[in-house]
């Protein structure tokens, strides 16, 4: 498959915009504004673009259910906070075209008929954030951004709005309530954002990912976009492989790719007399893959069968030198470090979790621990606030079944046989 | 003009209850830490007066932002990542030979104020891991001797 999303990247030297048009670059907003917003949104569904940020909610039909007839203003949320460990695409399209992230916006916010888009950047990503305001700037001198954009009689003001840090803020609602300058904790599911959002207005949050694949469904239709996908995939995807692998990377590849491509034949496999242990295929709030689970195409359903999720696309990669127990214990750290505190199964389950863990990993461990964990599992996540604790215990959860006999052992003789017992780490 | 005077312009052209007031309270303490270095107390007024909030409003904010700073920081802020894939590949050694070779423990300040070691949540930089990030310049895959020769053009130049 040739590079769709990557084609044009270069985070040496991002093109400007005379460049960027120079590749055929914001060609899709006459091809927009030739359409009618509806035809757009059709168009959209048809090609069964699935939401990148983790969810894998149809796009066009977010789209549609948010309904013609909402209440103005609509906003459009561009979600670029990215933060989930062992996911870098956003971060990608970000430092290598930002030009394309505006197009895509524009054509977006036309098809919602959105007067006015936020691109939310996490703050970590500032270098980019500020290049990406920069290409802004360009594009509402030319006139692409800004009143009747293009003759079109489309009327569209963005705003870069760089934040500064939090894992959570990359929760839609969260979010929302980060750009109102609130706290960022999730809001209540009901009302939904999309239509009592940002300021009580409609609000459509998309992943950067999601966006920047509509500009080229529009140009070269929903049929093209399917076929790009293979084993039941649609379109294009950003995969990324990291961890223990020989060349972790970015991967541009046809939805339905398997993780024994991406791995092995994209990412170099595992080093030198390793053998593979298991992977997280997409992010860090997923459950564990075994080798087994190697030719299972990373989409979304297929994953889902599998008993995990494709979430980001993100896989973390973890070999026979890696000990899992060490693994849940950083991933528990993060999580509890990251909750937003608003509700007390989080803010208190996720550290005790991790308390537990670490006597384990250090040896410590008592026989009844597992058992706590997993009863701890059950209960924090039905009962917490958001989808932030279910995500937090989903690859916890996983481990004790994946690799029980690694903590039993780690119970049974008193350190972690990894030789790492003081550490509690990896 | 100054980040921080073109958010004092743009604010003293909206109406005082206006939404986008208080939507400025992360740009504004983001405009004041860039002149000042950290949000001291007075930052915290200052951006209180600003986006009519409540000091207390923008304290439980300032707080909550990992990259907003209430304490001093060095010249210098390095971030070094802490999360899964990062520490898979050498990430836990590094910030354990970062504090023996600045001599400060994470969060503190080196002596002649250049530099500020800080844990940080996975920085997006997994297919550079160990990665870190100085001054929004991304670093990675990085070992003992790249450290080495970082520490000493930080504490170095100024």
């Amino acid at each position: 498959m040739e590079a769709v999303l990557t084609q044009h990247l270069d985070p040496a030297a991002p093109l400007g915009l005379e460049a960027y048009r120079g590749v055929g670059g914001y060609r899709s907003l006459a091809a927009a504004f030739d359409l009618k917003p509806e035809a757009i949104i059709k168009t959209v569904e048809a090609a069964n673009l699935r939401g990148r940020g983790g969810a894998g909610f149809s796009c066009g039909v977010k789209w549609r259910l948010r309904g013609v007839d909402a209440a103005k203003p609509r906003y459009l949320v561009c979600n670029l906070d990215e933060s989930e460990p062992g996911t870098f695409k956003d971060r990608h399209l970000l430092y290598g075209g930002p030009h394309q992230i505006i197009e895509a916006v524009i054509v977006a916010a036309y098809a919602l008929q959105s007067e006015r888009a936020f691109i939310f950047v996490r703050g970590e990503y500032a270098t980019g954030g500020n290049g990406l305001k920069r290409a802004l700037k360009e594009a509402e001198a030319a006139g692409l951004v800004g009143a009747n954009i293009g003759g079109s009689g489309f009327d569209l003001q963005i705003d870069v709005h760089l934040s500064a840090g939090r894992y959570i803020c990359g929760e839609g609602s969260a979010q929302i309530n980060a750009l109102e300058g609130r706290r960022p904790n999730p809001r209540h599911k009901i009302p939904r954002t999309s239509i009592k959002g940002l300021w009580g207005q409609p609000t459509t949050t998309n992943n950067v990912e999601t966006l920047v694949n509509v500009p080229h469904i529009l140009l070269n239709g929903a049929d093209w976009f399917r076929d790009l996908g293979i084993n039941g995939g649609c379109g294009s995807k950003l995969y990324g492989v990291s961890g223990k692998v020989q060349h972790p990377g970015l991967f541009e590849l046809p939805t339905g790719t398997t993780a024994r491509e991406l791995i092995f034949d994209h990412a170099g496999g595992l080093a030198e007399g390793r053998s593979l242990l298991g992977f997280l295929p997409g992010g860090a709030s997923t459950a564990f893959l075994l080798p087994e689970h190697l030719d299972v195409p990373m989409d979304f359903d297929p994953v889902a069968k599998a008993g995990s999720r494709l979430g980001t696309g993100g896989i973390i990669v973890l070999d026979d030198t890696t000990c899992p127990v060490a693994v849940a214990l950083n991933l528990m750290r993060f999580f509890a470090r990251e909750s937003c505190g608003f509700c007390t199964p989080c803010r208190d389950g996720l550290p005790y979790l991790a308390q537990i863990l670490a006597a384990i990993a250090a040896g410590e461990g008592q026989v009844e621990d597992l058992a706590l964990l997993e009863d701890l599992c059950e209960k924090i996540a039905p009962q917490s606030f958001c989808a932030f604790a279910p995500g937090a215990v989903m690859p916890l959860t996983s481990s004790l079944q994946c690799f029980r006999e690694h903590y039993a052992q780690h119970i049974a003789t008193g350190r972690c046989p990894f030789g790492k017992a003081n550490e509690g780490g990896l | 003009m100054s980040k921080l005077q073109e958010l004092e312009k743009h604010l003293a052209q909206l109406p005082p209850a206006h939404p986008e007031r208080r939507a400025a309270v992360v740009p504004a303490m983001q405009a004041l830490q860039t002149e000042r270095g950290y949000l001291d107390d007075a930052a915290v007024e200052e951006v209180a007066r600003l986006t009519g909030l409540s000091a207390t409003e923008v304290e439980e904010l300032a707080t909550f932002y990992s990259l907003i700073y209430r304490r001093p920081v060095g010249r210098h802020v390095l971030l070094v990542c802490d999360s899964l894939c990062c520490a898979m590949n050498g990430g836990k050694q590094l910030l354990t030979r970062v504090e023996q070779m600045s001599g400060v423990s994470l969060g503190e300040v080196t002596a002649d104020g250049a530099l500020s070691v800080l844990p940080s949540i996975c920085l997006g930089l997994c297919d550079r891991a160990p990665a870190a990030l100085v001054d929004g310049e991304a670093l990675g895959p990085l070992d003992e001797f790249a450290l080495a020769a970082l520490l000493q053009r930080l504490q170095g130049e100024d």
